[in-house]
């Protein structure tokens, strides 16, 4: 045995799943490595008999057969570990400097292509993106048939090897954009990325922006149509979902699967949307400045049965809203964490028993739980999870502030929510850009 | 790339947050009747004055009102920015002091002044610091939320109108001699200087911020009419805010809120902060330009802290008027020095480049 | 120009500290709940001093009660004040939608007590004002006797939306402070006692001139003024000896000229009316003269009224403002108006008799 294989044992010889098998190609002896648990090894050895066996018909020698049964490569420590734990069969020749890659029958370590679980569609395409990456972009190579379509694969992670790809339209694209993002990539590729934090700073991102820099989707319907849009997709090997670059305000609202809706119909649901996030952003706020500033500004009716339903009520309005907010975030909290069957009773617990009980014990005010309901709903309408949850954080600055100085603090915190929005930047391209060229809907 | 959306957007907006509030009572103040001829004169001159600046600045293109002073020597550059600077910084204090006060004599009886003066204070300070584009991409944000409010609102004020107290329409040139009639210059030289900063980040047309200055004839107008009419010149003059008291006396009844003023006010008072967040930005811009070492960002914050400090030195409105009066000498530099000069200069440099040509 | 994140960052910090500290600066915001928001408030000069009554609601478990609370006080808001350190939450009268001032103050003057309330923008000036034709104080415990117990019914009485009629003037405070600066309008104030049945009874207007209760009219009149106002009258039943009408629309027209010294003025009312009621059988013409009649004698009945007292609660100064020049006007009430020459004429236009054939 030589020394490559004395060094390859020494790194996985421990793993119980890591085999070293002697074989034979027609004459030459070899040596057969790689990993039980990510290739089927029966499967794997019956189609290299079965090549081998083609090819001696054929034939060839032992040494063409070797050399066309995979790739060749050098022999080098590095270059083997890391095709080992692509879970690829290396074919070592005895005596030799060289050993193949021979691509084996994988294990099946992958979920078939689902209906989305996170984003639901009405009347649309039902696939969604899965763990491995490959199965990705196939299913775009499939949505888009065209030879616009580029894929850049790049493998990062000093430690931990991930596979990152690059998906944009040549005719489409920023070409700026793209310059810049593979430029990124480039330099920082020995960074391991394991989540979409991992990803923000690989690109350079700040990590302490509240709205990612990434809009997010599972479907690849919405994704075809981002990449027609002159954005670009990425994907990161096990994530099952895109990250669009760059991510923009109107995407709030605006979901391609909309169009399988006649146009007014289409204008209507968004309309819906947009109003949903002024709801989830003014409304808490307009209570507690409402109740605990401005009394004025509601109509008489109003103000008194507001002020008959908060008799009794122990605490300031501030710290009512905040604490049933935080209840509310916490049935939200719990329901993601609980198992599928659990689910609906954490709901009615905690939704109608606790909102029930809490008003009827004189611990908030019945308004409030209406507010409150509408808070939540209308937050759920905004597109994609991971911008309802920044919504849902911005929520609470606006509270903050309209308790202290009542409307003011209302506008005030709308006006910095405004800014904020305004200062938000990737690669150039504002947060408020709206393509109005290509979108006929304008923001 | 053309720009001039954004750019009108801002200069409507920075210019309702300036007219609804002083400008009525100025210009009611200063004469009987008749208000249409000083409100036409002020509009004359703010057209004139703004078509003189935006036509200088064409002939320096891809140039800031900075830029051009410095490229024409260093004596001229003192010479003309630092009343600016002086300007910028009396209009921050003035504003924010003014509009403070105003926020809590119509609806924050109880909150102490300097809160507010904060609020607004750090509000402004945090756009300005985002930089130029932010700042007109917020503008833009704020119209979409609240200028359907405030263009519904004034179509309500309507409702309490007598036309009857339109006529008569003769007039004097009494007004003239009112200095409150100066003091209403406010609403018109606050806002257009920002034409010849954005110069690089921004290209405009000239055609489309006139309009956007056409646009805000008829709110000039109905902003002094709209008191009158409802109350008459005797009664209006009684007023501190006239345009404010009227919105107050507004009964919609299907709204579930009683007081639409609040809201009006609301918006306006956003438009300020951004409006301030302009000025913030412009001051700093001339601050940057002579000392460089200072962060931009640092230097706002400075610029806003002392600020608020000299707020607390302004102790009632009256100081706040007389500030406003001594700043009446400055603002009509501002308004007449600068568009002239940046004219002249661009003729000069103009006629110096044809001379190096033949 | 985009600041470098790291100067971001201090930026937000700041921000983070200013707000905090603001926050422990927390001053005295009330909840909805800790205030007492008085609909109704009455306000009676006693010699030198006020008498202030709130009507409040107190609520008590489900139900909720109405309170009288009488105080006295030098001004108003020190009345108030008294009142508002005597009770268990304090008083804002930010809600406060109807005034009711008794007769004797409003003969007075209440010039003071509404700039009072202009100035302090409390009160909003939205908020109506009445007057009370009996002593105020029984006229609260009278009315709360009979009001429902959500207290909002003497507000409803004066609602567009809900129980106002044509036979009630409907002033608001801005329009009576308007009144006391202008030269030329002068307004109308409901006069109301507390009722047996209803909680209060209409009992006609006050005139009210730079402030003061001058004269009154009666209901009929009213309608009227608001008709004249160009208030809508829809719904209105107009008795005569041989039928009833109802009003459905009213426009108007008038011309103004001056002659030397002497305004002239020329009015023509247009009424769309619908037959209720006829006695015997008039026919429409003799329906249409009748009214006209009646319209037109009620009308100078008025007419003199506010000419003798002065006031000008039509407003038909504002017709002459481009005939008399503005040093002029001021004098308008006294040397004017009294003089002036009104030719009024109703043409009445009958538009529908409902099921039944008139002649």
């Amino acid at each position: 045995m030589d020394s490559f294989i004395q060094e390859i044992r020494g790194l996985f010889g421990k793993n119980e799943d890591f085999f070293l098998l002697q074989d034979y190609v027609s004459d030459a002896p070899v040596v057969l490595l790689g990993f039980k648990t990510l290739l089927d090894l029966t499967k794997t050895k019956s189609v290299l008999y079965k090549n081998i066996e083609s090819m001696l018909s054929a034939g060839k020698s032992s040494e063409e057969i070797l050399f066309n049964i995979g790739e060749v490569k050098e022999k080098d420590i590095k270059m083997a570990t890391s095709t080992l734990l692509e879970g690829k069969l290396i074919i070592l020749i005895e005596n030799s400097k060289k050993y193949i890659v021979f691509e084996p029958v994988p294990k099946s370590l992958n979920r078939s292509v689902q209906s989305p679980e996170n984003e639901n569609v009405l009347q649309g395409a039902l696939n969604s993106f899965t763990e491995d990456i490959d199965t990705n972009i196939g299913i775009m190579r499939k949505q888009l048939i065209t030879t616009d379509l580029f894929v850049q694969s790049f493998t990062t992670g000093k430690n931990q090897k991930r596979k990152i790809s690059l998906l944009y339209l040549e005719s489409q694209a920023d070409k700026d954009l793209v310059r810049k993002i593979v430029n990124r990539i480039e330099t920082n590729l020995d960074m391991d990325i394991n989540n979409m934090q991992g990803l923000t700073t690989l690109m350079g991102f700040s990590s302490w922006e509240a709205i990612s820099k990434f809009h997010t989707t599972e479907l690849p319907f919405q994704a075809v149509h981002l990449l027609n849009k002159e954005r670009v997709v990425l994907f990161v090997d096990q994530l099952p979902f895109a990250f669009i670059l760059p991510n923009f305000f109107w995407d709030l609202f605006a979901m391609e699967n909309d169009r399988n809706f006649p146009k007014p119909i289409m204008i209507a649901i968004r309309a819906v949307r947009v109003i949903g996030i002024l709801i989830t952003l003014i409304s808490p706020g307009l209570y507690v400045a409402l109740v605990a500033v401005n009394p004025e500004v509601l109509q008489i009716e109003l103000a008194l049965s507001i002020a008959r339903s908060r008799e009794g009520v122990p605490y300031p309005a501030l710290v009512e809203i905040i604490l049933m907010l935080l209840i509310l975030e916490l049935i939200l909290e719990a329901s993601v964490r609980l198992p599928k069957s659990i689910g609906p009773t954490i709901t009615m617990v905690g939704g109608i028993i606790l909102g029930q009980a809490a008003v009827e014990a004189k611990l908030v005010s019945n308004l409030l739980i209406i507010i409150l309901a509408a808070t939540t709903i209308a937050n759920s309408t905004v597109v994609s999870f991971q911008n309802s949850v920044s919504i849902r954080v911005f929520k609470y600055v606006v509270v903050l502030l309209s308790a202290i100085f009542g409307i003011l603090g209302l506008v005030a915190g709308l006006v910095l929510v405004c800014a904020y929005f305004a200062s938000l930047n990737t690669f150039g391209f504002s947060y408020l850009y709206v393509n109005l060229k290509k979108d006929e809907m304008n923001g | 790339m053309d720009k001039s959306l954004n750019v009108m957007v801002i200069y409507i907006l920075s210019h309702l947050g300036l007219i609804f509030f002083m400008y009525p009572g100025n210009i009611i103040d200063s004469t009987e009747q008749g208000h249409w001829l000083p409100i036409l004169i002020g509009v004359i001159v703010h057209f004139v004055f703004i078509t003189i600046y935006m036509k200088g600045l064409e002939l320096f293109p891809k140039k800031d009102v900075i830029s051009i002073y410095s490229s024409i020597g260093k004596g001229t550059a003192v010479f003309f920015l630092i009343p600016v600077l002086l300007y910028f910084i009396m209009i921050i204090l003035i504003t924010v002091r003014a509009y403070a006060e105003i926020i809590t004599i119509v609806f924050l009886s109880n909150t102490p002044l300097w809160a507010i003066i904060l609020l607004i204070l750090f509000i402004s300070t945090y756009i300005a610091a985002n930089g130029i584009e932010p700042i007109f991409r917020t503008g833009f944000l704020l119209a979409i939320l609240f200028l359907p409010l405030i263009v519904m609102i004034f179509f309500t004020s309507f409702q309490n109108v007598d036309w009857h107290y339109f006529v008569p329409f003769d007039t004097d040139f009494k007004f003239m001699s009112s200095p409150s009639y100066y003091e209403s210059f406010f609403a018109f030289s606050g806002g257009f200087l920002f034409l010849g900063f954005i110069q690089p980040y921004f290209s405009y047309k000239r055609k489309k911020v006139l309009i956007a200055a056409a646009i805000l004839i008829p709110i000039f107008l109905f902003s002094v009419y709209i008191p009158i009419l409802t109350f008459g010149q005797a009664t209006a003059a009684t007023t501190f805010l006239p345009y404010v008291v009227v919105v107050d006396t507004i009964n919609i009844n299907w709204l579930m809120f009683d007081r639409v003023t609040m809201f009006f006010l609301l918006s306006l008072i956003s438009f300020i902060m951004l409006y301030l967040a302009l000025v913030i930005w412009k001051t700093v811009r001339i601050i940057n330009h002579y000392i460089p070492s200072i962060h931009s960002s640092y230097c706002m914050i400075l610029l806003s802290l002392a600020i608020f400090i000299t707020c607390h030195f302004i102790s009632d409105w009256k100081e706040v008027e007389k500030l406003f009066l001594w700043n009446t000498l400055l603002r009509f530099y501002v308004l007449f020095a600068i568009p002239l000069s940046i004219y002249y200069f661009g003729r000069r440099a103009k006629r110096k480049e044809n001379n190096a040509n033949t | 120009m985009q600041t470098p994140k790291s100067n971001k960052r201090v930026l937000l910090v700041l921000c983070m500290i200013s707000i905090i500290c603001t926050l422990t600066g927390c001053w005295d915001n009330r909840d909805i709940n800790h205030r007492v928001l008085p609909l109704a408030i009455g306000i009676s000069k006693q010699a030198n001093e006020y008498k202030v009554i709130l009507k409040i609601q107190v609520h008590d478990n489900e139900t909720t009660k109405l309170k009288i609370v009488t105080q006295t006080g030098e001004t108003i808001s020190k009345a108030v004040d008294t009142i508002s350190t005597n009770m268990e939450s304090s008083v804002d009268l930010l809600h406060v939608k109807v005034i009711v001032i008794d007769k004797e103050t409003a003969e007075d003057g209440v010039k003071d007590i509404i700039s009072g309330f202009m100035r302090s923008r409390e009160v909003s000036p939205k908020a109506l004002i009445a007057i009370c034709d009996e002593d105020i104080e029984y006229f609260f415990t009278n009315i709360k006797k009979t009001m429902t117990s959500d207290g909002t019914s003497l507000v409803e009485n004066f609602d567009k939306g809900a129980g106002w009629d044509p036979q009630i003037a409907l002033t608001r405070i801005w329009e009576v402070y308007r009144s006391v600066h202008s030269y030329t309008h002068d307004v109308a104030i409901p006069i109301i006692i507390s009722g047996k049945s209803t909680s209060i009874e209409h009992i006609g207007s006050a005139i009210i001139k730079n402030g003061k209760m001058v004269e009154r009219i009666d209901n009929d009149e009213t309608l009227l003024f608001n008709a004249f106002k160009g208030e809508s009258t829809h719904g209105q039943i107009e008795v005569m000896t041989n039928a009833s009408v109802l009003i459905i629309g009213n426009s108007m027209n008038i011309k103004s000229k001056m002659n030397g010294k002497q305004p002239l003025m020329e009015g023509k009312v247009n009424l769309k009316v619908v037959i209720l009621e006829t006695r015997g059988d008039p026919s429409r013409k003799f329906i249409k003269k009748e009214l006209n009649a009646h319209l037109s004698k009620r009308f100078s009945h008025m007419f003199e009224k506010t000419q003798k007292s002065e006031a000008d609660i039509l407003a038909l100064g504002q017709y002459f403002r481009t005939h008399i020049p503005r040093s002029e006007l001021k004098s308008w009430r006294t040397e004017y108006y009294p003089n002036l020459k009104m030719n009024i004429q109703f043409q009445i236009d009958i538009q529908n008799e409902g099921y039944l054939k008139t002649l």
